[in-house]
């Protein structure tokens, strides 16, 4: 009998090419399906320390002209002018307040790049409030909560292109081990690849591990939850960024006394909030205000936020 | 979790069905030895109210290409004419010559017949014991050193014990399964049989279901020393082995019964330390298969129940004595993926109603499962074509379209038979449900016995 070998090889390789192939047509339905109940470990590392550590050096500025006070920015998702979807919309057919158009932002961005504007990052920041650095008169903090994917998608092109940095306060439970394929019709969230693709531009910086929600009262967990919990949340997303604690974010903008003494507790050094004013020397480092762009802003809107 | 154990489940599933497409396609046949001299092989045939298909094996008997052989017909206690069909047609006559080998015990024989027409052909009548009990009175008088245990509706292919004896040359085969092929599925006559795929719907499902599992999986099993079954209808031992494990046990399932044990001796005996089970695929016999539903029912949970008593028989004795391989292929492939068989397919309706966003990991484990089945069923064609199985080419388009929708229809089937044999082992597990024959009713023209005079 013959051996057919060549017959069975060249079977054999079809069939796995067929099949490699059916597999890849539903590999991110199962990637999704696995991961989307699936939190970020609190016992692993995002693992991005080395990339992260421009975060540390603070720049000397030597300006001509200081800045006496600044505006720090606080954006949630970017999303492509044609990917604007149902999800994006309010009951009103509104773009929710969390949401901008991509071009809308990059006008933004194109702005602060002509006007010769400075991104600060945390640190810098904190040391301007301090007293301890003079910063250029025309200086900003951008900041974007919650790390959706599509700031590693549609953001990170932008400032990238304009050389900014950003803060980027994210979710750590939400982090997911796999990529998938950017769809702007959904909640997605930084993966690991994404975190290491745009760490040159983005400090990503805690926004919890897992208390991002509100009770049913809706207060948000932070405030509602006994406070050795909320430390045990902030702790588990220290843990995933392997202990970078300069800077904190609480949801939603809201926050009590006791928080502050957390947050105090565990290090950080800054942390913001929503309340949408200027910054200037002598500003409470733990109490930061943020001025959320929103998709309705014009660019004349724009402009006063940050001047 | 749930979405978690489906698909661990769903990769241990296709790790086997790899195993059973690539396995079988690369397999090279071996050229057959010279023939040495012929080792003495005693056919038995047990019968239990056979009367309308006793006579069916002799046809295969009778135009057998072998010599050093004896029949011996072992009337289970039958309370029709099977014993007087056997003895008006075979000429049977009370004889003193043929004696027990006194080792196993089984119910009385009345009488020990031998033919006048045909010399090597005998006749034990007994007190009904079950055909586990019969087969161990056929084995306690035979006289050869090989003993086939043959169903009386089976009709061996005339190089049939060529090839057994041939691959008992090798010292250390202590049992082998032959391959048992659906008569319906032919045309002609035994001597130079046709594979036809014109036949019903249910009949053609069988003939894809026995050709899958012994061109694919009895091969792929065998080269890894897990066959989990010996077809009752068709296998060969070593008296002796028979003897060492004192004979065959009363149970529904006597055939997957003595597989394990005779694996269990192999494991646990150091006389058989080097003892292999093995698979002779040239070694054929047509067997008729249910051809109603309602037979078909009543093997399937015979079969079911067999598997499910076996199981609880050997639990205690799995990977110590019965050996890792053989127990992997037992719990993983037959009782975990096999008794869930269609797993995927009846999965996904569950899927669905857990958790509706699931829609496209149904759909996925769909479509693999459509996949393997399709690639598998090719391959099995491809596997018994080099085994000669020449369908013509217009059986072959036939074939072709009948395996997509054969998997989406009788397949699901198979998977009721295995649920309710399963509950049904539970609920009774005594009851013993004997398949009513149809006699020869089937396209294969039987030759006359009068034919053939010399055996």
């Amino acid at each position: 009998m013959k051996s057919h070998i060549l017959f069975n090889v060249g079977f054999a390789v079809v069939f796995f090419l067929a099949f490699t192939f059916i597999l890849s047509l539903y590999k991110d339905d199962f990637v999704q399906a696995l991961d989307s109940d699936d939190y970020f470990p609190k016992d692993a590392t995002l693992g991005m320390n080395a990339c992260q550590n421009w975060t540390e050096d603070v720049r000397d500025f030597n300006p001509t002209e200081v800045a006496e006070e600044i505006s720090v920015l606080m954006y949630h998702r970017v999303v492509a002018d044609d990917d604007v979807a149902d999800i994006h919309l309010d009951e009103n057919g509104e773009m929710l307040s969390t949401v901008i158009t991509k071009s809308a932002f990059e006008a933004q961005m194109k702005l602060l790049h002509d006007e010769n504007y400075t991104t600060l990052t945390a640190k810098e920041l904190e040391y301007f409030i301090k007293g301890d650095l003079e910063i250029p008169e025309k200086s900003v903090v951008l900041t974007f909560d919650d790390g959706f994917k599509d700031n590693a998608i549609e953001v990170y092109p932008v400032l990238k292109k304009y050389d900014m940095n950003a803060i980027s306060f994210i979710i750590t439970s939400a982090i997911k081990k796999y990529d998938q394929d950017y769809q702007a019709s959904e909640y997605q969230y930084f993966s690991l690849d994404d975190l290491k693709n745009t760490c040159d531009v983005f400090e990503f910086q805690s926004h919890t591990y897992n208390f991002h929600k509100r009770e049913k009262d809706h207060t948000p967990y932070l405030i509602g939850k006994e406070d050795p919990i909320v430390e045990k949340d902030l702790q588990a997303s220290l843990y995933n960024l392997e202990g970078r604690n300069q800077a904190f974010a609480s949801p939603y903008g809201e926050y009590d006394e006791e928080n502050i003494e957390l947050f105090k507790k565990l290090g950080f050094n800054i942390a913001f909030t929503t309340n949408p004013v200027s910054t200037e020397i002598g500003t409470n480092p733990y109490e930061i205000p943020r001025k959320e762009i929103f998709p309705s802003d014009s660019i004349e809107d724009f402009k006063q936020k940050i001047e | 979790m749930f979405l978690h154990i489906t698909l661990g489940l769903f990769a241990l599933f296709i790790v086997f069905q790899l195993l059973y497409i690539l396995y079988p396609l690369f397999y090279v046949k071996k050229d057959p030895d010279q023939q040495e001299l012929e080792k003495g092989i005693s056919v038995i045939v047990p019968a239990y109210n056979e009367e309308k298909v006793i006579l069916n094996c002799m046809q295969g008997i009778l135009n057998l290409d072998y010599s050093n052989y004896e029949i011996i017909f072992v009337n289970d206690g039958s309370e029709d004419d099977t014993l007087k069909i056997l003895i008006d047609n075979l000429e049977f006559e009370p004889t003193y010559r043929k004696l027990p080998a006194v080792k196993i015990p089984h119910e009385e024989v009345r009488d020990v017949y031998q033919s006048k027409k045909y010399p090597k052909i005998f006749l034990l009548d007994k007190e009904n014991g079950g055909k586990a009990d019969a087969l161990n009175a056929g084995t306690e008088y035979a006289a050869k050193e090989i003993v086939v245990t043959l169903d009386a509706d089976s009709v061996l292919d005339s190089a049939s014990l060529k090839a057994i004896s041939l691959n008992f040359q090798q010292e250390d085969v202590v049992a082998a399964g032959g391959l048992v092929q659906i008569s319906q599925g032919f045309e002609g006559n035994f001597t130079n049989p046709t594979p036809t795929f014109r036949i019903p719907g249910l009949i053609r499902y069988q003939v894809i279901q026995y050709l899958t599992a012994f061109y694919l999986h009895k091969l792929t099993q065998a080269r890894l020393k897990s066959i989990v079954v010996i077809a009752g209808a068709f296998g060969a031992f070593r008296k002796q082995a028979l003897f060492d494990i004192n004979g065959y046990r009363k149970t529904v399932g006597e055939d997957m019964d003595v597989t394990l044990r005779i694996h269990q001796l192999i494991k646990t005996n150091k006389k058989y330390k080097q003892s292999k089970l093995i698979f002779i695929p040239e070694a054929i016999c047509y067997t008729e298969c249910p051809a109603t539903l309602r037979d078909l029912y009543g093997q399937r949970i015979r079969w079911q129940k067999a598997f499910v008593d076996c199981f609880f028989h050997f639990k205690k004795a799995f990977f110590r004595k019965l050996g890792i391989r053989l127990s992997i292929f037992f719990l993983v492939d037959a009782l975990l993926l096999g008794t869930l068989n269609a797993f995927p397919i009846v999965i996904i309706p569950f899927m669905l109603l857990f958790n509706a966003d699931n829609f496209m990991i149904a759909l996925a484990l769909f479509t693999i499962t459509i996949f393997l089945a399709s690639y598998q069923s090719t391959v099995m064609m491809i596997v018994s074509r080099r085994f000669g199985m020449h369908y013509s080419r217009i059986n072959l388009i036939k074939v072709i379209f009948f395996i997509p929708f054969e998997i989406v229809t009788y397949r699901l089937l198979g998977l009721a038979f295995i649920i309710t044999g399963t509950l049904m082992y539970f609920k009774n597990k005594d009851s013993w449900h004997v398949s009513r024959r149809v006699g020869n009713t089937n396209t294969f023209k039987p030759t006359p016995l009068t034919d053939k005079e010399a055996v």
